[in-house]
């Protein structure tokens, strides 16, 4: 305990440089995925058939394990010269966080009340200002608790992308196992958990900043 | 029997739900409870199956305290029936209802005929409705059968929460027309519970008006109609009691209380038959079909016919005259 | 409108079996399934070790999972409730690289580290979904049967349980896909499993060490994923599917 306390007090900037380079690839990789899975999200409430498509699909890709699909990943980029690094982990991250994007932002659309969608109808409102006025804010909570679900797991996975170069706190528990430094690994370990639960914890608050008072 | 002696129930809180309460529901007699949301009906009910602990005082059912019998036995011997039918969705019609046969260990033969016979009874077709779910019925069908089920072993005693409340009004008629039907076959001791004040003129051989966790009048439904022992009573039955309490009266017990003559002036004067209420015959009358109708027995006979005075008059004999 | 939906759909949907179709050709092609089928005794042995480590600790999770589940929920213990939530739905948020890299802080190297891992990160999934599986009978049904004289053993077994099998075949199935993964990387903590020819395609920058490790780990989550699917579909008592359509209606 004492060891792993020394151990954060001394190697305080290391690990705090690793954890940025974390929440970089992270946060790139889920801002990219909300703008590619809400409006895919958008556009399956309209057509109920590729819906069920895609949404079988995005939950086919969830059930991959991370490794699996860097595995299967790598031999495919390296076509292009993008084998490790970067691009194989910030387009795993992009494609596992479609599944919770897409699917809350087409539940939650497609939750909205119907009279709520007639009385925009009624005063006139244009598909696209309705969508924006009446269908995103009130489905915003859902399509927040989805960016959530999908910020975490990256989270997660993001340590994983450690073992194809991609840089991050995953680096600290790999090199701990390496040179079998068991203070390493706790080390990164738990960084890799409380970033998890912060972060869950944040989005939690904003996902309740962003409900519209009186929805529910 | 179920017997209240000097019952009290406080929940957690200080909250006194039920305050010295005294009462008897006879053998083979339905009483209904009634009083505003909040007034303890529930807890009274429910205490007496034990779902609620007795603060203080006593219960007896068939004369033993119900604190000294075993929980489970007990409850199996009193049918319970809820507003929210609370039939399990992951069984069949047929397995809901016999249920507590089924824990009293019946064979199958009797079990079977148990099924059809309630099923006869509830009017709906055994063969058809035995393989269903729960999920399969209307809201009508589903309470019908939340009765059957509390009838299954046949217990003595029933505790009825409120049973046709969450139904439309068309189809409550009907299920408290079904179940007063059932009543006179089976003749179970019931307690009922009901907000619905025409509910417990129409079902009750007596009614308990509750307020607060006290009785504020426990009598036959025409004396609290007829004769509300206070203001709240008189409040809660409206203001509109006498008229009620002429569903009380059949047109039978009108010619009785008169002597009448035949009447056989004109031919295409409408007649009304010998039971039917005194409020459907008001209504009629009020309602223009006629300005006098002619009373007819089951037998065709005549007994004179019936007016506006008439019923005046019955009114002050029957009802306003015993006041005071 | 409609038509037009219904060809979008089918062309997405051809687009997406032609790249699986050519990924497979390629990956044949290339001679990437080669490890597999050039020492299948080693594959049969990873295989076998990755299966091992799912199904011991799976296993392990459901025997402690279910009935923890069943006890908190008791009305006597419902005060505990709360924070066995709290837990499971926290730690259901540290990534599973780290409760890896915690195991073997405790046990060291070996299968026993990944198998702890592995039973403890999958415990949370499996209690979560059997709590809320009893929570979802409602309170009214459960009261009409303690009054008809059910006992609290029997209103377990006849009426809680029954609708709490598929919450809890779910939680199962959430548990295995996620030990499926994490078990990819117990080779990591020395314990084997198909993992180990990811990482060494990965040390070797050898493409078809990586392909014939990542595509049956791959493979073996969307099969089992598929199965407890299954399981969840003809375990469901039918008044339970028609219970569920009358609420979504
Ligand atoms: N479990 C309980 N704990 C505390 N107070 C209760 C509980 N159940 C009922 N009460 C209170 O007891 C009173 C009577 O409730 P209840 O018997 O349900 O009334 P009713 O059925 O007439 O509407 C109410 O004030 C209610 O708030
Ligand atoms: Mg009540």
């Amino acid at each position: 305990m004492n060891e792993l306390i020394e151990y954060f007090v001394k190697n305080y900037p290391f690990l705090w440089g690793y954890m940025l380079d974390h929440l970089e690839i992270v946060g790139l990789a889920t801002i990219t995925a909300i703008l590619i899975g809400v409006p895919i999200g958008i556009y399956l409430t309209t057509n109920k058939y590729l819906a069920g498509t895609i949404l079988q699909l995005a939950s086919v890709f969830m059930t991959i394990p991370s490794i699996a699909l860097f595995g299967v990943m790598i031999p495919v980029l390296s076509v292009i010269n993008q084998g490790v690094g970067f691009l194989p982990a910030f387009l795993a991250l992009v494609l596992y966080s479609q599944l919770p994007i897409i699917r809350n932002t087409y539940t939650g659309i497609q939750n909205v009340d119907p009279q709520l969608r007639d009385a925009a109808n009624g005063l006139g409102m244009t598909t696209l200002q309705r969508l924006w006025k009446v269908e995103i804010p009130n489905a915003m909570p859902l399509i927040m608790a989805g960016v959530r679900t999908a910020t975490v797991l990256n989270i997660g996975i993001g340590a994983i992308a450690a073992f194809i170069g991609a840089g991050g706190l995953g680096v600290v528990i790999y090199q701990g196992i390496v040179r079998a430094n068991t203070t390493m690994v706790l080390a990164g370990a738990i960084s890799v958990a409380v970033v998890a639960i912060l972060a869950d914890f944040i989005l939690k608050l904003i996902q309740k900043k962003l409900t519209p008072k009186g929805a529910n | 029997m179920i017997q209240f002696d000097n019952v009290n129930k406080v929940y957690e809180g200080d909250v006194k739900a039920i305050n010295n309460v005294d009462l008897t529901v006879p053998d083979g007699e339905m009483v209904i409870l009634i009083g505003p949301s909040g007034c303890g009906k529930t807890t009274l009910l429910r205490m007496v199956n034990q779902l609620e602990t007795i603060s203080s005082g006593s219960i007896l059912l068939n004369g033993e305290d119900v604190t000294t019998l075993d929980k489970i036995e007990m409850r199996r011997k009193i049918g319970y029936v809820i507003q929210s039918n609370g039939l399990f969705p992951n069984m069949t019609i047929e397995q809901n209802m016999m249920i507590v046969p089924q824990l009293l260990g019946w064979d199958r033969a009797k079990k079977r005929d148990r099924f059809n016979y309630l099923m006869d009874l509830i009017g709906l077709n055994p063969d058809e409705f035995k393989k269903r779910f729960p999920h399969e019925l209307s809201g009508g069908q589903q309470q019908r059968i939340g009765v059957a089920r509390a009838l299954a072993a046949d217990p003595p005693v029933m505790l009825m929460d409120e049973p046709f409340g969450a139904l439309d009004p068309i189809i409550r008629a009907r299920l408290q027309e079904e179940f007063l039907q059932i009543q006179r076959e089976v003749k179970k001791t019931i307690l009922f519970v009901s907000h619905d004040i025409d509910e417990a003129v129409k079902m009750g051989d007596k009614i308990v008006l509750l307020r607060d966790g006290e009785v504020m009048q426990y009598d036959t439904p025409a004396e609290i109609l007829n004769h509300p022992k206070n203001e709240f009573v008189n409040e809660f039955v409206g203001s509109d009691r006498v008229l009620k309490s002429m569903s009380l009266y059949t047109v039978k017990d009108l010619y009785k209380a008169f002597t009448l003559k035949p009447n056989f002036e004109s031919k295409d004067i409408r007649t009304i038959n010998e039971d039917t209420s005194l409020r459907v015959a008001i209504s009629m009358i009020l309602n223009q079909e006629a300005d006098q109708l002619v009373i007819e027995d089951n037998e065709g006979n005549n007994h004179g016919s019936l007016t506006m005075d008439l019923l005046e008059q019955f009114l002050h004999k029957e009802i306003k005259g015993q006041e005071g | 409108m409609d038509t037009f939906n219904k060809r979008t759909a089918l062309v997405v949907k051809i687009l997406l079996w032609t790249a699986i179709a050519a990924f497979f050709i390629w990956g044949f092609s290339q001679g990437m399934f080669r490890q597999i089928y050039e020492q299948p005794g080693l594959f049969l042995e990873l295989l076998g070790e990755h299966v091992l480590i799912i199904f011991a600790s799976g296993f392990a999770a459901v025997l402690i999972a279910v009935p923890l589940g069943i006890f908190v929920t008791r009305p006597a213990f419902r005060r505990t409730e709360w924070f066995i939530v709290t837990v499971a739905n926290l730690g259901q948020t540290i990534p599973s690289l780290a409760v890896l890299a915690l195991a073997m802080g405790v046990l060291g190297i070996g299968v026993e580290a990944a198998i702890l891992a592995l039973f403890v990160y999958s415990l949370l999934p499996i209690l979560q979904n059997t709590i809320a599986g009893l929570d979802s009978v409602d309170e009214n049904t459960k009261d009409a049967a303690r009054g008809m004289g059910l006992t609290n053993l029997q209103i377990l077994w006849k009426v809680e349980l029954p609708n709490a099998v598929v919450s809890i075949i779910a939680g199962i199935r959430t548990a295995l896909v996620i030990n499926i993964g994490t078990a990819a990387l117990a080779y990591l903590v020395g314990a084997g499993g198909l993992g180990v020819w990811i990482f060494t395609g990965i040390r070797l920058f050898d493409n078809s060490y990586l392909i014939s490790g990542a595509v049956p780990v791959t493979l073996l989550a969307i099969a089992v994923d598929l199965l407890f699917r299954y399981l969840e579909r003809v375990l469901t008592p039918k008044g339970l599917i028609l219970a569920r359509e009358a609420n979504e209606a």
